[in-house]
């Protein structure tokens, strides 16, 4: 193939993008706009929007994805907000409603308790943190460990009793930099918590004061240093969440905390042996969070937008969002099938403690960086 | 010279500089502006008295053990890779300039290789093969032998993925410069008497100098800004400069302290940068000749 031919194609395969839009212009369109990574996106393409096409005549899915890019778009909705102009986004499927500030005053988003959803009365409470944001799915840090060399009965069940079995099994245990993934992040987090009276209430997104806080991250790296030489090669830290994942298959080591949806999805795919077993702390479980769905009050159709929210919240996508994609449903579990329940009942989320962003994050990377991590015999 | 003649002469210029004015302008607009906004930047200080020129960033990243850290290590991975580039790249480029054997179209398949795979995959499979309990770990257990220290996590770890996958690179360039070395002169030193080293060291290692001194450039230059295998394969603390600016800049959200960083990072790729425009300078002069 010579270079102009090259091209062709290309203008080709570029002109295809705008078709839909013109072969289906007697279709209704419902633009959802993905954050997630592309396990979602392919959940959204290849579960949902099968589901609803076929439920709903006329009526068509259209999934973007926005990864990392998502303010912009908030941004073109809110300035479409009070003009006769389509924003031509009917769905966030991860959002903030919080975001920008005051967006939510000023009408922007829909408040799903006004909206009668036939399933809205399902959802887990825990998972229920504004009216504006609608979860559907969840995932949390738990540890996963290896069952053939630590029996599940053995498995800690608290910080103590973590922080023991990691002195006395050094070497055995490993997790990332909090910089490089939520999994290691909130391992350092919970250490955080536990060094300040495990009250996740303490810390605010609005409440960082440079000097004081910092005092109260040093207590957590304090309870960090402590470890850190009993952890893989006397400290050492993988790169990212699936670097611990993957020591764990190899038998490296034989404890970490993972995410919930990467060790479920990284058993159902065999990466992970079906021998891993999982355990959540119980004086204090790991931070972790669902995923709200937003809709903006001038999108297009919003009733047909609520007919998605309510399928997307049925027994049927949400246990599929357990087996497909290894997240937590958003509804109680007396809703989904037994024996999946059962399955997965280690990994039901009690609680959910939440951490906040902004500037915890800066003060917590530069200060377990330049505290706990140097802090190696080597 | 006609008169038409010198109006052709002039449309050329012409037609030339505007073929170079596009890239030139992309070059200013894209590059060095953006980075004389920053290099500016690093040198302002926030006073009573508002926004004043002060060398304060540059005071505290001089005086930050952990910053000096970072820029240590990364001059140690890029001296080690560099050093372990040229020995290894060196031998090979000989076999391939030198031997009529039929196994050269091999060698250099298998040396140029490392070009078509994306550092990310070689970093996951680095971590499969020479992490622990790998392959390398598997097969020496087989046979009853004990397992190696992982390099995984340590500077070792990124220090092999690079050389890895700067070889070709370094490969292609040197043998470039022995293409200058003709097969004749070697051999006439053979008929005198010069044995391998020798002709290795008084004939073509003269010849090919100023070759590895542009292929010892482009590796440092490309070793000094790497990101992706520092980052995975690399220790936590210290860290290469690659992943610290990253992290400055996203993570702990002082991007002020990150372009500081970065222009140290600049300053002494600017060195390499300029024995490199030297020698290729003197090169264009000695084939003008």
């Amino acid at each position: 193939m010579n270079r102009r031919e090259i091209l062709k194609l290309s203008a080709a395969g570029a002109a295809l993008g705008f078709m839909p839009r013109v072969a289906f212009a007697n279709t209704s369109q419902i633009d959802i706009y993905i954050t997630g990574d592309s396990n979602i996106i392919n959940f959204w393409n290849n579960v949902i929007k099968p589901a609803y096409d076929s439920a709903n005549p006329g009526y068509s899915l259209n999934v973007v994805s926005a990864r990392n890019n998502i303010a912009p778009i908030v941004d073109r909705v809110l300035a479409a907000l009070g003009t006769d102009t389509d924003p031509l986004v009917d769905l966030f499927d991860e959002n903030d409603p919080n975001l920008p500030a005051g967006a939510i005053e000023k009408g922007l988003w829909v408040d799903f308790t006004k909206e009668g959803l036939n399933n809205y009365d399902t959802i887990n409470p825990v998972t229920l943190e504004t009216d504006f944001g609608l979860p559907y799915r969840g995932t949390q840090v738990v540890l996963a460990f290896d069952t053939t060399r630590l029996d599940p009965a053995d498995a800690p069940k608290t910080w103590d009793e973590l922080t023991a079995w990691i002195k006395a099994n050094p070497g055995q245990f490993i997790h990332n930099r909090p910089d490089t993934g939520g999994s290691g992040g909130n391992f350092v987090r919970r250490a955080i918590h536990e060094a300040n009276g495990r009250d996740p209430s303490m810390f605010r997104i609005d409440n960082y004061v440079a000097g004081e806080s910092d005092e109260m991250l040093a207590k957590g790296f304090e309870l960090l240093k402590d470890i850190g030489p009993h952890m893989y090669g006397g400290g050492q830290y993988t790169g990212d969440n699936m670097q611990s994942i993957q020591l764990l298959a190899q038998s490296v080591v034989t404890m970490a905390p993972v995410w919930s949806d990467m060790a479920l999805d990284a058993v159902n795919k065999g990466v992970l042996p079906d021998t891993i077993g999982f355990a959540q702390l119980t004086d204090l479980a790991f931070a972790g969070g669902f995923a709200d769905m937003t809709v903006p009050t001038n999108a297009g159709d919003v009733e047909a937008t609520m007919r998605l929210c309510d399928l997307v919240l049925s027994p049927e996508i949400q246990t599929r969002i357990v087996t497909d994609i290894g997240a937590f449903p958003a509804i109680g579990w007396e809703h989904l099938p037994p024996d999946l329940a059962a399955k997965y009942s280690e990994m039901q989320p009690k609680t959910i403690p939440t951490f906040p962003g902004g500037p915890w994050v800066s003060a917590i990377s530069d200060g377990w960086f330049r505290t706990v991590a140097p802090h190696v015999a080597r | 010279m006609s008169h038409a003649d010198n109006n052709k002469k002039m449309g050329r210029g012409t037609i030339g500089l505007l073929l170079v004015a596009p890239p030139v302008a992309l070059v200013i607009g894209l590059i060095l502006w953006p980075v004389a906004l920053s290099v500016i930047d690093t040198l302002t200080v926030q006073t009573p008295e508002g926004p004043g020129l002060g060398l304060a960033h540059y005071i505290f990243f001089f005086t930050d053990g952990f910053s000096l850290r970072n820029l240590w290590l990364t001059i140690w991975v890029t001296a080690v890779c560099t050093v372990l580039l040229l020995g290894i790249s060196l031998p090979i480029a000989l076999y391939l300039r030198f031997s009529d054997g039929r196994y050269a179209g091999y060698v250099q398949t298998v040396a140029l290789f490392p070009l078509f795979v994306p550092s990310i995959l070689l970093a996951y499979a680095l971590i499969r093969t020479l992490g622990p309990n790998g392959t390398v770990d598997t097969l020496l257990n087989a046979v009853g032998l004990p397992k190696i220290p992982s390099p995984y996590l340590t500077p070792w770890g990124p220090i092999i993925g690079l050389v890895w996958d700067n070889l070709p690179l370094t490969l292609l360039i040197v043998l470039a410069g022995l293409g200058n070395v003709s097969k004749a002169s070697v051999e006439a030193a053979r008929d005198v008497g010069a044995g391998r080293l020798q002709v290795l060291r008084h004939i073509i290692l003269p010849r090919i100098s100023g070759a590895l001194m542009v292929a010892a450039c482009f590796v440092i230059l490309g070793l000094f800004s790497a990101f992706t295998l520092p980052w995975l394969l690399g220790p936590t603390v210290p860290e290469m400069m690659g992943p610290y600016m990253r992290r400055t800049i996203i993570d702990v959200d002082a991007p002020t302290q990150a372009r500081t960083q970065a222009v140290v990072t600049f300053l002494i790729c600017a060195v390499f940068a300029w024995f490199y425009v030297r020698s290729v300078a003197r090169g264009r002069k000695e084939g003008a000749q």
